[in-house]
């Protein structure tokens, strides 16, 4: 019967955020910037936990033990990359913050698509960060399935795990917006950081008597597995490739970049920004478990590397109270990052995508109720995608993910070079997002094991400045205004 | 870019208009610190690629990636504090 111990932890908790982001949204004005942007006041505490719970998803506390279990030292890039991903954003966040007072915005094509003056630029960004959405997505519903799935010993089913986190996280976003996003991740940032700091070090000290004579033991055991390169998981060239891609697309993830509207001042975003590293900090006792798990279980018994957090506390022998709150940390990693996505593809959908195919604008009214719909039909697609997506369209969705990078162009051009120009970019984003798919469909092959992302990103600058430079340049006075934000 | 393109507003502009020359140069510093971490992390395996010794529990590859974590939010801290008078509190513009 501790299986229903452990479900009722995991309702408590659900239910829990399930008011707080309902309640975040109350009593505020009703407005397309209050429901997407916040009415551009939200403080350090809530800024920091906005930020750090797209990071603490599905895929950093479940993938990085799993990770750090398969492929051991590949698993360190997780950490580079959460703790650096912000740095570029001390460039361009502040400016974009500015842009967002100054002329409205509240998406990140919104920028682009006025700087460049085109509305195919718009909807190109709008499908590119959507698909990728869905993948991202797709993995934290997977996450959540499988919790619900440990947490009933099989009884909840994956297609109905995955609909019940989902309908609490599509109720709170539906009426809190994007504080009820905000207030959530506080609360789920600090007790995911506990708990991972608790089971990472408990984990080691309980079987090996520390960190330090677990990683002896692996090395003893397993010489290569510590190490990247030759021999190893992760080449050297992946290693450098994944870390630098992930570094330079961080900030440009539509879901990251258009928080720097939410922001109260530049005093806000850049204190977010110093404090960021932090987090990545948090994540590595997360990578401990994985690695306690070597020398308890062989691969062959566990089956799938993600299966080891739950796999380890299973074997452990916790009290039911201990395993209802590891699991229901590990949804919050999930359920954090599945809102703040959730909310940004709704609102990029109606604002990026319907309002500019539109002739005419619509009212605010209209434009907030457009934003809800379609962060409902999101959520819709995404369940479908996640219980019934084939091979074809999960390699389309890996594709999508490797584009986002490709926007990193779109935002230097934006704010450091004038002389770029609207065919430039649309030839730029397209040369880039194109040829990143040719690499993941495998119609092309790779360049050495650097990562497709990377590629599609020099060629992408190539063909932007040669481009721009080949066409009229915009007019002067339109385009200074972004170069002195 | 050429001075020319220069006078007629379509260079390359990394600064605002108006911007000292200290302060541009101290974001050219800090631009270059931030580019040598972030390379350093990506090719750490020049430097680190190694299980021992263990430092602070951790082995040598990951403790020389925290560590670079540590230095990057000390500077961070400190650009921060230098930037801060500069910065605009209500984000007026």
């Amino acid at each position: 019967m501790a299986w229903i111990l452990v479900l009722t932890i995991i309702f408590i908790y659900l239910f829990f955020v399930l008011f707080l982001g309902s309640w975040a949204g109350r009593g505020r004005e009703s407005s397309v910037v209050e429901y997407i942007a916040a009415s551009r006041g939200l403080g350090f505490i809530v800024m920091y936990f906005l930020m750090g719970g797209a990071i603490f998803s599905a895929f950093a506390y479940l993938g990085g033990p799993g990770w750090a279990y398969s492929k051991g030292a590949a698993a360190f890039y997780i950490v580079g990359y959460c703790a650096l991903g912000l740095v570029p954003w001390w460039l361009w966040g502040p400016r974009a913050l500015r842009a967002g007072k100054k002329f409205q915005y509240v998406t990140q094509a919104q920028l682009f698509s006025d700087r460049f003056q085109s509305k195919a630029l718009s909807v190109i960004i709008a499908v590119v960060s959507i698909l990728a959405f869905i993948q991202y997505i797709t993995l934290q519903m997977k996450g959540c399935a499988y919790v619900f799935e440990i947490a009933s010993e099989g009884r909840i089913r994956f297609e109905y795990g995955a609909l019940i986190a989902y309908v609490v996280v599509l109720i709170y976003v539906f009426f809190g917006g994007v504080r009820g996003v905000a207030w959530t991740h506080v609360f789920q940032g600090v007790f995911m950081v506990v708990t991972a700091w608790v089971l990472g070090l408990y984990l080691a000290y309980n079987l090996y008597g520390g960190p330090s004579e677990m990683f002896r033991q692996i090395a003893q055991a397993n010489p290569t597995h510590l190490l990247v390169g030759p021999g190893a998981k992760m080449s050297f060239a992946a290693f450098a490739s994944a870390l630098l891609v992930s570094v330079l697309g961080f900030s440009m993830w539509p879901h990251l970049f258009m928080k720097a509207y939410t922001a109260k001042s530049e005093r806000v975003l850049k204190q977010t920004i110093v404090f960021y590293p932090t987090f990545a900090i948090f994540l590595v006792p997360v990578l401990f478990i994985g690695f306690a798990g070597i020398m308890q279980v062989k691969p062959d018994e566990l089956g799938a590397a993600d299966r080891i957090l739950p796999w380890m506390f299973s074997h452990m022998q916790f009290p039911p109270v201990a395993v209802g709150l590891i699991l229901a940390a590990a949804l919050a990693a999930a359920m954090s990052t599945q809102d703040t996505i959730t909310h940004a593809a709704g609102s990029i959908f109606a604002q990026d995508f319907v309002e500019v195919l539109k002739k005419e604008k619509h009212s605010d009214r209209e434009a907030r109720m457009w934003v809800r719909i379609s962060v409902v039909c999101f959520g819709a697609v995404s369940y479908m995608v996640a219980i019934f997506g084939g091979q074809t369209l999960v390699a389309l969705l890996l594709g999508a993910y490797g584009s986002i990078v490709q926007l990193l162009p779109l935002a230097a051009a934006t704010f450091f070079w004038p002389r770029a120009t609207k065919t430039g970019a649309i030839c730029g984003i397209l040369a880039g997002v194109l040829y990143n798919y040719a690499i993941v469909l495998k119609i092309i092959p790779t360049f050495w094991d650097i990562h497709a992302g990377i590629q599609g990103l020099v060629l992408n600058f190539i063909v932007l400045i040669a481009v721009s430079l080949l066409t009229n340049p915009m007019d002067r006075e339109h385009v200074q205004k972004f170069a002195t934000l | 870019m050429s001075d020319q393109q220069e006078k007629v507003g379509y260079g390359i502009t990394v600064f605002r208009p108006g911007t000292p020359a200290s302060a541009k140069m101290r974001g050219i510093v800090f631009f270059i610190i931030f580019c040598i971490i972030i390379l350093v992390q990506s090719f750490y395996w020049l430097f680190a690629n190694s299980a021992k010794p263990f430092v602070l529990g951790m082995p040598f590859g990951m403790f020389f990636i925290v560590l670079f974590i540590m230095i990057e939010f000390a500077a961070l801290i400190i650009l921060y504090f230098l930037e801060s008078k500069n910065i605009e509190e209500k984000g007026d513009v």
